[in-house]
């Protein structure tokens, strides 16, 4: 009996220890709010995470095997993409809004514009199967995975399962996009005191921090709230944004605040690209801002800024630029999985 | 060392297995009639021989919390119970349930997904994504799916298609159905189609596909469609 129970722990001591050694606990920055993501339900590792990656980059997500994740959302535009107002997916069709930024999604409940998809694990599933994106089934995507050479075996590594499902796809898709943190930005140091912000930079915070930050709020610089922030209606696409999903009119034209975290490299700007630059956006909510049932309180009042104020405020702006998030190796293309090692 | 520990590990679960022996199993049953025909989809379509020429190519719908009741109060419940019940497909459509010998009069279920299993994201077995019972663009459950054929309808190729579905209100299709039970050991829930399709106007109504109100009033049609036929 005895050396039973010795035996028997000394396995459980085996498989725990392998648990542990590709465990990686989420690192949550000092002073942010604790994550919305549950991650009790699917703990960060390693392995989930590294396979996540090789299918953020996989264009078998889509039906003709062209289309990645990455094809709209590009790492060094802070996960987005960049040049299009509005994105295009498979064979050059165009969508009806601008791809959003992927970063800080832990801490986020609802995601799209308008808030159609209510957990992060089951985001994937709208791009892959929207006919102008991806235009393919998640049954399918599992199929043509299962059917590759390497693919069985990172699921194996990740899950302990050679038999791809679209839970473990998906959860490992998440895995990876719960790493997209980006608080390593010149505010962040600021913040942590181990600089100091310029003078201009100073006074476009506290502009900011009275006309921008009850809806940008920090440190994630959204509150995740859906809101109606004036612009005049595109005709060429009545997009009325949360009221098409909730058919609630106190919903009409209401859409997600953005995070300006990277904004310098997001552009361009509003669900539906409309504006290219930083310069543009102030002017709406300065002049642009038209008036509606659900038009956010904030905005009622247009935000009036001088010429030095609108520098200043773009000179904060650029301070959420995170170098340290847009070139981490870690979440570029994952080659060591897919290319052959060179000889050299 | 590995090894002995795995052979430590089939021999806990031998004795659980064991053990699970002496217990008793509730066999529930999901069948689909139409007229009293049996409705089977595992190979062809049905077909109804009338002036409507009916046609059915699809029916999946979601049972999930089964409960068993006693003079009105729940007496066992079964856990995670979540099951995809599928025309197409004879071993969906028997469910086998551990009863620790405790005596009912009714079962109850849901037909579709509850609202927090609808928000808890990625789900395995019968609630994986990838079993077509799940809404990409706008994330949620569909708890019953019926596609086939009409003469009344006057869409392309006579086709209707009634995906229901939606955890949020108001447009919350989820439904219980309580029903007497005198058999102890196997139960045969039977859904009447014929009943679910007599409430609908198919020449006015033929297409469902998102969380509505007309979605909410056919989940009420669908859950009173459920019987039991009790001897």
């Amino acid at each position: 009996m005895k050396i039973k129970t010795v035996l028997f722990f000394c396995f459980c001591f085996v498989f725990f220890a392998f648990q542990l050694a590709t465990e990686k606990p989420f690192i949550l920055p000092k002073g942010w709010p604790k994550p919305t993501y549950d991650f009790s339900k699917n703990p960060l590792n390693e392995n989930k995470i590294e396979l996540g990656r090789a299918l953020f980059y996989e264009p078998m997500l889509s039906r003709n095997n062209i289309v990645s994740c990455a094809s709209c959302h590009s790492q060094y535009t802070a996960f987005t993409h960049v040049d299009h107002a509005l994105s295009h997916g498979i064979e050059d069709k165009i969508g009806t809004r601008n791809s959003p930024a992927l970063m800080n999604l832990a801490w986020q409940q609802l995601f799209m514009w308008d808030g159609a998809v209510n957990h992060l694990d089951v985001q994937a599933l709208a791009p892959i199967a929207n006919p102008v994106e991806m235009d393919e089934n998640i049954s399918n995507v599992v199929k043509k995975l299962q059917h590759t050479k390497y693919y069985p075996k990172l699921f194996y590594k990740a899950f302990g399962d050679s038999v791809i499902t679209g839970e473990h796809t998906l959860k490992a898709l998440s895995q990876f996009m719960l790493t997209l943190v980006s608080h390593n930005s010149k505010y962040d140091s600021v913040m942590r005191k181990e600089t100091v912000f310029t003078a201009q930079e100073n006074n476009g915070y506290l502009l900011f921090k009275k006309n921008c930050a009850s809806c940008h709020t920090e440190p994630l610089f959204t509150n995740n709230e859906f809101k109606s922030n004036g612009p005049p209606i595109d005709t060429t696409l009545n997009d009325y944004g949360r009221y098409g999903i909730t058919k609630n009119t106190k919903d009409s034209l209401k859409f997600k605040v953005p995070s300006l975290r990277n904004i310098e490299f997001s552009y361009p700007y509003m669900h539906d690209g409309r504006f290219k630059k930083l310069s543009e956006v102030l002017k709406h909510y300065a002049t642009g801002v038209m008036h509606n049932q659900t038009l956010s309180e904030e905005l009622k009042t247009p935000i009036v800024l001088n010429a030095n104020e609108r520098v200043d405020i773009i000179a904060f702006l650029l301070t959420l630029t995170d170098r340290s998030f847009l070139f981490n190796p870690n979440f570029s293309y994952p080659k060591n999985l897919f290319l052959e090692p060179t000889k050299d | 060392m590995k090894k002995i520990g795995f052979v430590l590990l089939f021999v806990f679960r031998f004795l659980s297995f064991a053990g699970a022996q002496s217990d008793s199993t509730i066999t529930v049953s999901f069948i689909v009639h139409y007229n009293e025909k049996n409705v089977d989809l595992s190979d062809s379509s049905f077909v109804v021989t009338d002036s409507n020429h009916l046609q059915i190519d699809a029916l999946r719908f979601y049972v999930s919390n089964i409960c068993f009741l006693k003079n009105g109060t729940v007496v066992l419940q079964e856990k995670n119970s979540f099951h995809l019940i599928d025309a197409s497909n004879k071993s969906s459509q028997t469910l086998f349930i551990k009863n620790n010998n405790t005596s009912f009069d009714e079962v109850s279920f849901n037909l579709g997904i509850d609202s927090v299993t609808n928000v808890s994201g990625a789900m395995g077995g019968d609630l994986d994504p990838t079993k077509g019972m799940y809404w990409a663009w706008q994330s949620g459950y569909i708890n019953f799916k019926l596609e086939g054929k009409s003469a009344n309808c006057p869409t392309r190729n006579h086709a209707f298609e009634f995906h229901l579905g939606g955890y949020q209100s108001p447009f919350n299709c989820l439904k219980t159905a309580f029903l007497k039970s005198t058999n102890q050991k196997n139960i045969v829930v039977v859904f009447d189609l014929n009943q679910f399709l007599s409430s609908i106007d198919l020449s006015a109504q033929n297409k469902i596909m998102s969380p509505n109100k007309q979605a909410v009033l056919l989940s009420e049609q669908a859950i009173k469609s459920f019987k039991i036929i009790n001897p």
